[in-house]
């Protein structure tokens, strides 16, 4: 039983930063179309931020990681303005082949920069607490925790803000919302900063507890989009349950069967979900 | 007409082409003789090659400086041609071809098995022969029967034993893996295995982990600690390595770890920012600890010039490219790979005076002398002595006469190596 | 008449044939041949690629899974002692029926969804490949395949592709062969309809074209191929791994394709020469390098949308289009009005 807790409580965690990382994706793929394979990339970038904030000069760790999130807004929006919107009315495989070599270029400017070797940042919370037998450090409770305030302070811009608004107009109907008078320009760039930032929180609120390194993005950047497939194309809620999801199959495969096949079993049962519904859980039908 | 200006469109086009490569590949003019070098130095394992290849560059260094190599009387300076593969075997065969035909480089350097072994398939062609470097662990190198290739590094297998040996006098049985996922962890993990289990050990859990991907090993470590072992068998990138102590501590494991020889316990007493966490830990021994001469003036150099710390990968290179250099000069030829692969033997010895690590000689399949040096961490995270493992000698009794010319501060454990005779 | 005609549009491709079949001949340097061997060995993956991406519009992020799945049959029946003549075609046809398998539930999702299926199915090839000990040798893969077995041919006796020319020919042979092939199948009805589904699939179901029959024949058909690619391979380069079933290999296929022009038949071919080729010879840059064509990857896709064959094409109508207002001009002639 506690072995059982111990294995909920990793996958939750690690279903924390997929969901935020997700949610991430979703709104930039699901909404604008952009397939951001660099959205793993833009992750790291971020944790290194942070790293270099708080190494460099000497930054806490929350004034680096709000620090980390307002660059990255900024990197979301230049990245949105020099690769993809040029390519906003072409077919998507054609900003697929931009993001490659964004994250191409990304990755090897880290390790221009801060060299290919694994780098820390100091935990601020190193601290454990037991309960019930499972073993909790405060900074995977702080992980679980922000990731809840980060959907809802979401969740709220997008319904109560004008701002929101626009965003989900646009993913509703994209011709009514350019129809209506809403700058798609403006929504982009919006949307690309939101989701650079978000990426950028998770991967700074991870960080002290993992090691950063170029290629930390690589595979995040990959499930993230099994995820938002799986929760259908745009949809937050389907995000959100689809990264707790793969986080707990993570955890419970990797610890009860098999952990070589772990992968295996995760990306195969999402086949056979999408044979069944072809469009995700949450998906609405494509045209 | 038109058919003029599209010859010329296309003649333009293929010409540009051309230029472009013309660029890179262009005329090497000079005397100097190049040795090649193809790895990683991008990706997931871009830190790997770039410890290798800093160790061969400062050999190269080294030897111009000392005034080049003397062939047929005369002088010639080394040159070091890096080029990037990926870890890809179609990338590293290009580069090789490149090596050899554009640089004239006869010998080769290559860190990753996946890569070596195709290599190994074009390093033989009568008239384009080149000598293969092979910084690689697993025995499979030297089974390959390559008669072009030369192993750097001891035998993985030596270490597995002398580590299992090691456990077992710690009074350690229950033993749970957590190792790296690939084609070495899973050699380790099988050779371990079959050791610890034929020497009467248990083996509780095997949780292999993407060591290369993943970050969170808690899934894996909550179920290999569940089992109650003594010790943890782990390891793979040294970061990664450490972060798994780091969690394994964090989830109250109290017990030893052994780490496979990927894994070096110095690099990760520097992330883990000492070595509170790192009691009971056996592993290979940290390079400022290597019982030799030359080890504590040669690490102060390597820090300097590359702003990091050396890594064995990077010792083993640096005298390993030594031993190529002395080969050359011993067959008297820069350019005939089959003279430079019969000299070898008549490079060795080469001993801790002059070098970080001491090479004895090459096996006949062609792996290095190299003794396996290990240390252990007591329960306050305190290293012990080395221990050298010495895996080449047939019997006891030529390896006590070995033993017996050394100097005496020194622990020497001999092991009969079965493979690789 | 007709025969000239046909010289007359078709010269360069005579040319550039007769190129290639002269180019061994021409050459010495093996690392211009090793180039050259892995060009016409990429360009049938991408080729292939091209014919379910580029024709019927479903972006498979499996391909390379499929190249794998040949490679592995490859290096498995011929260790195993079968003749690589046998061995190539049954591992072709196992990653296509493998494609038929897969097609099955992953085709009837559409747009990215599809590609994110078989970018899983992908995942799970090459982790099964790294953990498939006793039949795939694992993470360490398969080495010392032997290289194609020799044939015996009635005028020039036999052939042993231990030599780097018969391995040139036989490559630029398997490369003619899927050529030709996706030549006829796009020029074909069945082609037509390909590019039907494409365009709009609803559109071609009204019409009454079954349109997953007509994708699942274009996935089978192209996995055959990658799988016939990952064969060569896997005989030619001696050793496989996982690595040979990876997504990289998908990615650059991709960009191959699509810097090289998607949906064309010279396009992916231009594109597996041409990529590689700047890589090669970006290789200066060391650690640099990966920055460079990042960057150029970005541009090219901005300022070329339909890759280096599309440029060309347009280059061409621009020129041509000059040529004949002077010509017109000088000759008195409206266009138009010409014969």
């Amino acid at each position: 039983m506690e072995l059982f807790l111990q294995q909920l409580f990793n996958g939750v965690m690690l279903g924390s930063t997929y969901a935020i990382v997700a949610v991430g994706l979703t709104l930039v793929f699901g909404i604008l179309h952009v397939p951001n394979f660099a959205h793993g990339h833009v992750y790291m970038l971020g944790a290194y931020l942070a790293f270099f904030l708080m190494t460099q000069y000497g930054f806490g760790f929350w004034i680096a990681l709000f620090s980390s999130m307002l660059i990255m807004a900024a990197v979301g929006v230049i990245l949105e303005r020099v690769a993809y919107r040029p390519l906003r009315e072409r077919p998507h495989i054609d900003s697929f082949i931009s993001a490659v070599g964004t994250l191409m270029i990304l990755e090897t400017s880290v390790i221009v920069i801060w060299g290919p070797q694994g780098r820390r940042i100091p935990n601020p919370y190193p601290d454990i607490v037991e309960l019930f037998g499972v073993t909790m450090s405060h900074q995977r409770l702080l992980v679980i925790l922000a990731a809840v305030v980060m959907i809802l302070g979401l969740h709220l811009f997008i319904k109560r803000t004008t701002a929101g608004a626009t965003i989900e107009a646009v993913a509703q109907n994209r011709e009514g919302a350019m129809l209506v008078g809403i700058d798609v320009n403006r929504v982009s760039s919006l949307t690309f900063a939101i989701s650079a930032a978000t990426a950028a929180a998770a991967a700074c609120l991870v960080a002290p507890i993992f090691i950063i390194s170029p290629t930390m993005g690589a595979l995040l950047g990959m499930k993230a989009f099994v995820i938002v497939i799986l929760g259908g194309l745009g949809s937050i809620p389907g995000a959100i349950l689809g990264g707790y999801i793969l986080g707990l199959v993570e955890a419970l495969g990797g610890g009860y069967l098999s952990a070589a096949y772990k992968d295996v079993y995760a990306f195969g049962a999402l086949i056979l979900i999408l044979s069944l519904r072809p469009t995700g859980l949450f998906g609405k039908e494509v045209s | 007409m038109k058919r003029r200006s599209r010859l010329v469109g296309w003649v333009g086009a293929a010409a540009l082409v051309v230029a472009c490569f013309g660029i890179s590949t262009g005329a090497m003019g000079q005397e100097e003789v190049v040795i090649g070098f193809t790895g990683p130095l991008s990706g997931v394992a871009a830190e790997y090659g770039q410890d290798c290849v800093n160790g061969i560059e400062m050999a190269i260094q080294d030897i111009n400086k000392a005034g080049g190599i003397t062939v047929g009387g005369k002088k010639h300076n080394l040159k070091l041609v890096r080029l990037d593969d990926q870890i890809d075997p179609t990338q590293a065969v290009n580069n090789c071809r490149r090596l050899k035909d554009q640089h004239k480089a006869s010998v080769v350097f290559n860190p990753v098995f996946n890569t070596l072994a195709a290599m190994a398939k074009i390093n033989e062609e009568k008239g384009h022969e080149f000598l293969i470097m092979a910084y690689t662990s697993t025995p499979k190198m030297v089974e390959m029967g390559n008669k072009l290739a030369v192993a750097i590094p001891p035998p993985f297998t030596a270490y597995v034993r002398t580590f299992s040996e090691l456990a077992w006098e710690e009074g350690w049985r229950k033993a749970a893996m957590v190792v790296t996922l690939g084609a070495y962890g899973d050699e380790w993990r099988a050779a371990f295995r079959d050791y610890w289990q034929k020497k009467g050990g248990q083996i509780t859990e095997d949780k292999p982990a993407n060591y290369y991907a993943e970050t969170d090993f808690s899934a894996q470590l909550t179920a290999a600690l569940a089992t109650k072992p003594d010790f943890l068998l782990i390891g793979g990138p040294s970061a990664t390595t450490a972060l798994v102590i780091e969690q394994a501590r964090n989830l109250g494991f109290k017990g030893g770890f052994v780490l496979i020889d990927q894994a070096k316990v110095d690099y990760i007493e520097n992330i883990l920012k000492g070595v509170k966490l790192l009691g009971n830990t056996i592993g290979v021994a940290a390079v400022r600890d290597i019982p030799t001469p030359s080890v504590p003036a040669w690490d102060k150099r390597y820090r300097e010039a590359y702003k990091r710390m050396p890594t064995w990968e990077a010792v083993l290179n640096y005298g390993a490219t030594h031993a190529v250099a002395r080969a050359m000069e011993a067959a008297g030829s820069t350019t005939d790979a089959v003279a430079i692969r019969a000299a070898f033997p008549k490079a060795f010895p080469m001993l801790g005076d002059k070098f970080p690590s001491e090479y004895h000689g090459v096996t006949p399949g062609g792996r290095i002398h190299c003794p396996a040096s290990i240390q252990k961490l007591d329960p306050g995270g305190k290293y012990g002595p080395v221990l050298l493992a010495a895996w080449w000698f047939k019997d006891r009794a030529e390896f006590d006469k070995f033993k017996a010319a050394r100097p005496a501060q020194e622990t020497w454990a001999f092991f009969k190596h079965e493979k690789e005779e | 008449m007709a025969v000239t005609r046909t010289l007359k549009e078709r010269w360069w491709q005579i040319f550039f044939l007769a190129l290639a079949l002269a180019l061994p001949q021409l050459l010495t340097s093996r690392y211009i041949f090793q180039i050259l061997v892995m060009g016409y060995l990429f360009s049938i993956a991408t080729l292939s690629l091209n014919l379910i991406l580029g024709y019927t519009g479903q972006a498979s992020l499996a391909h390379a899974a499929f190249f794998g799945i040949g490679a592995y049959g490859v290096a498995i029946l011929t260790k195993g002692g079968l003749s690589f003549w046998m061995a190539l075609p049954i591992s072709a046809l196992i990653a296509a029926s493998v494609g038929f398998l897969v097609g099955l539930p992953t085709l009837r999702t559409r747009g990215s969804y599809f590609a994110i299926s078989t970018l899983c199915f992908g995942v799970i090839v090459s982790i099964v490949a790294g953990n498939w000990i006793s039949l795939t040798g694992g993470y360490t893969g398969i080495v010392g395949i032997p290289t194609p077995t020799p044939i015996r041919l009635p005028w020039f006796g036999e052939i042993s592709f231990q030599d780097r020319t018969a391995q040139y020919y036989l490559v630029l042979a398997f490369l003619l062969l899927t050529l030709a092939v996706m030549h006829r199948l796009t020029g074909s009805i069945l082609g037509l309809s390909f590019m039907a589904v494409r365009n709009n699939e609803v559109l071609a179901g009204a019409l009454g074209i079954d349109t997953f029959r007509v994708k699942l024949l274009s996935f089978v058909v192209a996995n055959f191929f990658a799988g016939l690619a990952g064969g060569l391979y896997a005989s030619l380069i001696g050793s496989i791994s996982p690595s040979t079933a990876s997504m990289e290999l998908t990615f650059n296929w991709l960009v191959y394709l699509l810097l090289g022009g998607v949906a064309t038949l010279s396009g992916p071919i231009v594109g597996a020469f041409l990529i590689p080729l700047i890589m090669e010879s970006l290789q200066f840059l060391a650690e640099y390098r990966m920055l460079i064509f990042g960057a150029l990857l970005i541009a090219v896709i901005i300022y070329f949308p339909r890759g280096a064959m599309g440029a060309v094409q347009m280059w061409r109508q621009r020129v041509s289009g000059i040529l004949h207002r002077t010509r017109g001009a000088r000759e008195g002639v409206v266009a138009g009005q010409e014969p």
